[in-house]
């Protein structure tokens, strides 16, 4: 069996990279592959994977902060969602908010919930929008969306200026969201 | 019981109304309650008190009426495996069935599981492909229950759920697929890494880790966050209807330069169907999607495609058992499917060829 070039582990991820013609292989045990970020969104290996939360857990972004954290109401950790595949209370996505929007990053479309609201949270337009299930545009179009989902669009956008490492865009977006929520 | 079996064999009325190449499809919505953790982590008193609590509130709904719940531990395994046959349930929702119980209505195509991987669990099915009355339907349903019960929602992140995989609109759609002449053709690996590509995930017949037997894939939704139910609907929707097109094609092209192998192997199919002894449910299966595919290419009469489906799901392992009210060995199921297809076979009628 093949050795992981950094710490002579058996591997278990073998890379070929081509770049301009060139081909590398890499082979490394699946901590170093972590460990160097080698995912991404569109490589994320599933099928090497033996189970859920492993595969998960590796198509985050690497030395995220994330192996401190523990959910104050549950209990649930980084190690014990590597395990189950499964996170504890609906607390753990507050507590374990770094882990959680790693995972959501590379396996979901975006980071904000687009679709319908909880009906006690939602306003009349809000549910009329989704009720009706026609015209999705209108509703995107609408000069009425809510604060709510006014902010949201906003604090993506923010999060995606961050992202692009241009600061002069996320603070005009900060800003604006400082004052929506100062109203 | 002797009510549950009842239940359970009902032939739906609304199998007649069937569409080539579209098996069925299904919307299912997951939430949870906040005030408790999630299944996996929860103590069986927490989970009792979930199970009160949604029963209660779903047996006041206006939709739900005509139904029955069961207690999933009160099952033996083979009824257990039934209902993971009718598509009422998820075959990890058998495995751990600790306060878990399944509402089904009258017709199957409403069904919610208490206690799964998330508090709830509630589909929608349909044997066509009308995801605009489904989404309709398991939205007015959904209403009550979070009018009636503190959802899990968080304004950002949507609806939570145990995995993050369903977390937003805790939506996943599916639909079931008969795509014979893309298998024989050969093209079925690349639409399947096409539909991939595009976010949705392709499936054998039962769902997560089961084979495409039969030539039947289901395909569904892998992302649940950042887009909208309609959205994603919409957009399943255009990709299943595109493929029902490649599929007619590839028939047409099966037609025009294999009709001697089509009309053998359908041939040869229906012989073993109404001449078995003794036969495997792969091989059932993949004789009767045959005859699925002579009914579309207008070989046997149209209105068979609802009896043939209803046959599919008859012939399964625990449905035999069910039927038969006691464990049977594989030999004896096998021996008793082949009884039940040659009775059924036997009146249907010679295939007509062009």
């Amino acid at each position: 069996m093949e050795k992981c070039q950094f710490c002579g582990k058996p591997a278990t991820v073998h890379m070929t990279q081509v770049v301009n013609n060139k081909t590398t292989v890499v082979r490394m045990c699946n901590e170093c592959a972590a460990k160097h970020g080698l995912f991404d969104k569109e490589g994320l290996p599933f099928a090497m994977l033996s189970n859920l939360g492993e595969a998960l857990f590796f198509g985050m972004k690497q030395n995220l902060p994330a192996n401190g954290l523990i959910c104050s109401k549950c209990g649930c950790t980084p190690m014990s969602f590597k395990e189950t595949g499964r996170l504890g209370c609906p607390n753990c996505y507050k507590d374990l908010k770094l882990l959680i929007d790693g995972i959501i990053e590379s396996s979901q479309k975006g980071m904000v919930h687009k679709g319908k609201y909880s009906r006690e949270r939602a306003t009349a337009t809000q549910m009329n929008a989704v009720n009706s299930f026609t015209d999705t545009s209108a509703r995107k179009h609408s000069n009425k969306l809510s604060m709510e989902e006014k902010l949201n669009e906003l604090q993506e956008m923010l999060d995606a200026a961050i992202k692009a490492e241009q600061y002069e865009e996320a603070a005009k977006l900060r800003d604006e969201i400082k004052t929506l929520k100062g109203l | 019981m002797n009510d549950f079996r009842e239940k359970l064999f009902q032939d739906s009325k609304l199998t007649k109304e069937t569409i080539p190449v579209v098996v069925s499809s299904r919307i299912r919505l997951a939430r949870n309650l906040a005030d408790f953790k999630f299944v996996k982590y929860a103590c069986k008193g927490d989970l009792h008190a979930v199970a009160e609590r949604c029963e209660k509130i779903l047996s006041s709904c206006p939709l739900l009426m005509n139904g029955m719940t069961l207690n999933i531990c009160d099952l033996l395994d083979y009824e257990k495996l039934a209902l993971v046959e009718r598509h009422l349930c998820s075959q990890e929702f058998i495995i751990e069935t600790n306060e878990s119980k399944l509402f089904f209505t009258d017709d199957h195509l409403t069904s919610i599981m208490i206690n799964e991987e998330d508090h709830l669990r509630m589909q929608v099915f349909r044997y066509d492909l009308n995801f605009r009355t489904m989404f309709d339907k398991i939205n007015a349903i959904d209403d009550h229950v979070s009018e009636n019960l503190n959802i899990a929602f968080d304004n950002r992140y949507g609806f939570l759920t145990a995995c993050p995989t369903n977390v937003g609109t805790g939506m996943r759609a599916s639909v079931m697929l008969h795509l014979p002449a893309l298998v024989i053709t050969k093209q079925i690996s690349n639409l399947i890494l096409a539909v991939q590509k595009l976010g949705f995930v392709v499936r054998g017949l039962f769902g997560e880790g089961s084979d495409a037997q039969g030539n039947f894939f289901q395909i569904s939704n892998q992302q649940t966050l950042g887009l909208a139910e309609v959205d994603i609907l919409s957009r399943l929707t255009q990709i299943i209807k595109s493929i029902v097109d490649y599929e007619l094609n590839a028939r047409e092209i099966v037609k025009k330069e294999k009709i001697i192998w089509l009309y053998d192997n359908i041939g040869r199919a229906l012989g073993i169907l109404r001449g078995c002894y003794c036969l495997t449910s792969i091989d059932a299966i993949n004789c009767i999607s045959l005859m699925l595919l002579a009914t579309d290419l207008g070989y046997l009469p149209n209105i068979l495609r609802g009896d043939l489906n209803q046959m599919m799901m008859k012939i399964q392992s625990s449905h035999i058992q069910v039927l038969e009210n006691r464990i049977l060995n594989s030999t004896e199921r096998d021996i008793k499917r082949a009884e039940l297809l040659r009775e059924f076979f036997a009146t249907v009628p010679n295939l007509k060829f062009d």
